[in-house]
């Protein structure tokens, strides 16, 4: 073989083992799986001395981002006592996903903030409580000001121990927002 | 504040007391310096003279080789003590500490080496390219950043700065680009892990290099195209395939703040039955805690590191071949602080001034955190034959990413966010006889194959992506010139996989150009160079800027790809002129990119509305960015004793399209070093002590309310440094210093560390480095 052409067969086979090397072989991609979605916050209202639950849903089941979330409006009638239950659920899977419970079991770690504005709106007193004393917010009482109208913000806290000291003091500041949303309220007569 | 400055105040007048005390020494040292020393070098065993032995006197710059008879003399010495060198290639090296006072004969017999020059082959560092700027840390100057992050040590390198999440999270920024723009080679092999994220730092365990290199501006042509804003170069030393007996070297590293320590050590040989067989073995750990600023701790600042690496090869006139395996493995803990669930959250805390959540010491990680290993398989081959040289690399590596949000009743154990991606590399390089004896190359072909799984919450989706190179370099040396012209084709393919629902959406892309360079050096003297280079580079837009969609925790931002994105083309030239004296040598280069479809996010009119409350909007978009700078050095040994060392950059960013500055770019910096060589001191060599100033500006050129908060105001800050080497015997040494940064704990913020909205930056940290060598 002349110089030059062993040269090209030497670089060839060289490239080649390169190219054999490149070609891996792996598994099929699997859809994501986002574990922690929450896609819908339900609020049931029920009138003291009745049996007619009120519900009231934010919702958002594409997730973050795609088509905007849809609300409904609270409408609850004025000087009224309540009792209102908070439900978090997941409805991008099927069966649906309910995160309540997971919320309630590791209440030493969350607390629901319903906050309305004006404040005269309504005075929410939160009835449960983890095990430190402090409230969870999933369920509580509203009792309702006069006709007005205004809006509720709603709050997940997420406030977990920091190096194994919990942080929870029933208050909104420690921890991050799980969820965020704001409803329109109506109080009408 | 006051206290600090007061202590600055103090460093003042000490080194102005310093100066003068210094100016005695000197003018009495005048008269005594005519003293001199010589001798002969012979052989041991055969009494001939050694001829072309290399001597040196350490710690100044003077150097001699023996003549024909084997003699040598250094004259104009001052009176003092010295450590005398003497080298040359197959004879073990001597030391040997002479006092002078007047005169001194130092007749040197040097052993051989259980190598002969017959099997001793010179193997000349291929240049990385002559004619752009680059920098590099070696020998002392790596030594002294040991127990850093690899950005933290690239950062002595002018040019050079870094975009930090933390105190452990850093990547290197070349001239105000990053990431997916500049490539890092590690070990030969493109390092391929999560370039994408701010909060992705390099899987590399920089104990491995024992010279980190960084080639500023577009640099693709030789190591792969998307190295538009230039490649660092992690390269380990070689082999001990010459050498006899096993050695090896124990690093410990220990650091106030975070109260971090770091244990590395290296161990190698060679086989005495088979010639040229050598490999050597090497490990880190490392463990930190929490992080403390001037004011307060930083909580779930702690890591966790356990790296190590095998090395065996063999090499021989004509044939060579190595194999290298590296595991990486990381568990970071990400500051509690900084996570947040809304923009409100991201507010209250800015409105705060300080993290919300107080912390003490604690070495615990906790969520959020990261899980980060990397493994890297290498075969290396070459063949020389006729004075040409083929060579065929081949990479594996696997890098795996767990992100363990805070959030989540669900998942407890379950990472919240997972990539793996598995990525083939091969390159093929032919360097052939120089041509007319003047004209030097090589030729090569690179091809790369990855595929990537996310898995958890949607960010990222699977792809798969093969990468097809071919290029040539050429270089003409000619006299007072140097010529370097170079030309590189890729093609790139990418595959997405993405779910819509549970159907699987495949999206084909195809991406293809050319780069260049071309550059020269013109060595006017030997004290003055003067080189220009321009190169061309183009990066297909990565995955991550095609098709991301989703809110990125830490960032309060939620952040959409745009599938129609270009690939980005640069242009980059650069203008470098270098004057070197026998006591002063000053670098000042020029540099100005203009990249072409330059991807970035830019922030929406609206902000989108979550679950998690409204975040602010940002798609990737494409405009015309400039990048003009400059970067300074100069080192100046204003006595033998006496050294002075400045930095400049120099950097101004604008996006050209929107005719407004770009965001999250390097504030300029100056920084200052004065270093004092005592020499010997008790059993203490090359004994010296430094002190440093860093002072950076406050980025003012941003566009308007493109942030949370207002860039953070200037900043100085001061180290200072001791260290020296024990010479215990002839094969060991223990090298020693210790190091105060951030001495009169400054409060401050960067701009371009992601939690200066939460926090303030490190605060004082001394540490102590060893480095026994056996």
């Amino acid at each position: 073989m002349k110089p030059a052409h062993s040269l090209l067969t030497i670089t060839l086979a060289f490239t080649l083992t390169a190219v054999i090397w490149s070609c891996g072989t792996k598994e099929a991609p699997a859809p994501e799986d986002e574990n922690e979605l929450i896609t819908t916050v339900r609020l049931t209202f029920t009138e003291d001395g009745t049996t007619t639950p009120q519900k009231f849903e934010w919702k958002d089941l594409d997730g973050d981002g795609g088509n905007a979330p849809t609300t409904s409006r609270i409408t609850l009638k004025a000087s009224r006592s309540y009792k209102v239950d908070v439900e978090f659920l997941d409805e991008s899977k099927t069966p649906t996903d309910n995160i309540t419970d997971e919320v309630r079991e590791e209440g030493d770690e969350h607390l629901v903030v319903l906050t309305p504005t004006p404040s005269s709106l309504f005075t929410y007193t939160a009835s449960d409580k983890d095990s430190r004393n402090f409230p969870i917010g999933l369920s509580g009482n509203v009792a309702t000001g006069s006709i007005n109208q205004g809006s509720l913000r709603l709050q997940l806290r997420h406030q977990p121990p920091v190096n194994g000291q919990p942080v929870k003091n029933g208050t909104v500041a420690p921890g991050s927002d799980d969820v965020n949303i704001t409803f329109d309220v109506v109080v009408a007569p | 504040m006051k206290n600090s400055q007061r202590v600055v105040r103090l460093f003042i007048v000490l080194f102005f007391i310093g100066l003068l005390d210094f100016n005695k020494v000197h003018a009495q040292n005048t008269a005594d310096c005519d003293c001199f020393v010589k001798g002969v070098v012979k052989d041991r065993e055969t009494n001939l003279p050694i001829v072309g032995a290399v001597l040196t006197i350490k710690n100044t710059s003077k150097v001699t080789t023996t003549d024909a008879e084997g003699h040598y003399k250094f004259d104009r010495l001052c009176q003092g003590s010295y450590v005398l060198e003497c080298k040359i290639i197959g004879y073990k090296t001597t030391r040997t500490s002479i006092a002078l006072q007047h005169s001194a004969e130092e007749n040197l017999n040097l052993s051989e080496d259980e190598v002969h020059l017959q099997d001793v082959e010179i193997v000349a560092r291929r240049v990385t390219s002559l004619t752009q700027p680059s920098g590099s840390l070696q020998n002392q100057s790596l030594e002294q950043t040991r127990g850093q992050t690899l950005a933290e040590a690239l950062q002595k390198i002018v040019g050079v700065t870094m975009l930090q999440t933390g105190a452990f999270i850093a990547k290197p920024v070349i001239h105000g680009l990053h990431s997916n723009r500049i490539l890092i080679i590690n070990n030969g092999i493109r390092q391929e892990g999560q370039q994408w994220g701010s909060e992705h730092a390099p899987e590399i365990d920089p104990f491995i290099a024992k010279r980190l290199t960084v080639v500023k501006g577009a640099a693709g042509v030789r190591y792969g195209s998307d190295a538009i804003g230039g490649v660092i170069l992690v390269e380990p030393a070689e082999l001990p395939y010459t050498t006899g007996s096993i050695r090896g070297e124990l690093n410990t590293v220990g650091f106030t703040n975070g109260r971090t320590g770091v244990l590395s050590g290296t161990i190698e040989g060679r086989l005495n039955k088979w010639k040229g067989f050598g490999w050597r073995l090497q490990g880190t750990l490392k463990n930190g805690g929490n992080i403390r600023t001037p004011d307060y701790f930083l909580a779930n600042t702690g890591v966790r590191e356990q790296n190590f690496s095998a090395a065996a090869g063999y090499r021989s006139l004509k044939l060579g071949a190595e194999v290298f395996y590296s595991q990486f493995h990381t568990n970071l803990g990400i500051f509690s602080g900084s996570h947040i669930g809304s923009t409100s959250d991201l507010l209250n805390v800015i409105q705060n001034g300080e993290p919300f959540i107080k912390a003490d010491f604690n070495r615990a990680i906790e969520r959020p955190n990261q899980l980060v290993d990397h493994d890297l398989l290498k075969i290396k081959a070459y063949w020389q034959f006729s004075g040409n040289r083929l060579s065929l690399t081949l990479g594996r590596q696997h890098n795996q990413r767990a992100e363990y949000d805070l959030h989540g009743p669900q998942a407890a154990l379950k990472p919240a966010l997972l990539f793996r991606i598995t990525t083939l590399t091969s390159d093929v390089v032919l360097e052939h006889k120089p041509i007319a004896k003047e004209i030097t190359g090589q030729i090569g072909f690179s091809g790369l194959h990855q595929y990537n799984f996310t898995d958890g919450r949607p960010l990222i989706p699977d792809f798969e992506q093969s990468n097809a190179g071919a290029f040539v370099i050429e270089r003409w040396i000619k006299q007072k010139w140097e010529w370097e012209a170079g030309l590189r084709y890729d093609m790139r393919w990418l595959q997405v996989y993405r779910f819509i629902g549970q159907t699987l959406d495949q999206r084909n892309h195809q991406f293809n150009s050319w780069s260049g360079t071309i550059g020269s050096v013109f060595n006017a003297n030997s004290h003055l160079s003067v080189r220009a280079n321009f190169g061309t580079g183009w990066r297909p837009p990565s995955v991550n800027e095609l098709y991301s969609k989703g809110v990125h925790h830490g960032a309060a931002a939620y952040e959409e790809g745009n599938e129609s994105l270009r690939p980005e083309t640069a242009y980059n030239l650069m203008g470098n002129v270098e004057y070197t004296s026998e006591r002063f040598r000053a670098e000042i280069g020029f540099y100005h990119n203009f990249i072409q479809n330059f991807i970035y996010l830019k922030p929406q009119s609206e902000p989108i509305l979550t679950i998690r409350g409204a975040f602010p909007y940002f798609k990737y978009v494409q405009t015309n960015a400039t990048f003009s700078g400059a970067d300074v050095t100069s080192e100046w040994n204003i006595t033998q004793r006496w050294e002075h060392t400045a930095k400049i950059s120099y950097l101004r960013a604008y996006d050209q399209a929107d005719d407004n500055y770009l965001v999250a770019i390097p504030a300029n910096r100056i920084e200052n070093g004065l270093r004092y060589k005592i020499g010997k001191v008790i059993h203490s060599h090359d004994s010296f002590v430094s002190i440093g100033h860093l002072w950076v500006d406050q980025q003012k050129r941003v566009p308007p309310n493109s942030d949370f908060m207002p860039p953070p105001s200037a900043y100085h800050l001061w180290s200072i440094q001791v260290g020296g080497d024990i010479i215990l015997t002839e094969k060991q040494k223990i090298t020693w210093g210790i190091t105060g940064q951030n001495l009169f704990d400054t409060a401050y913020r960067d701009y371009l560390n992601r939690f200066r909205y939460y926090s303030l930056d490190q605060g004082r940290n001394f540490s102590v480095r060893l480095k026994w060598i056996f």
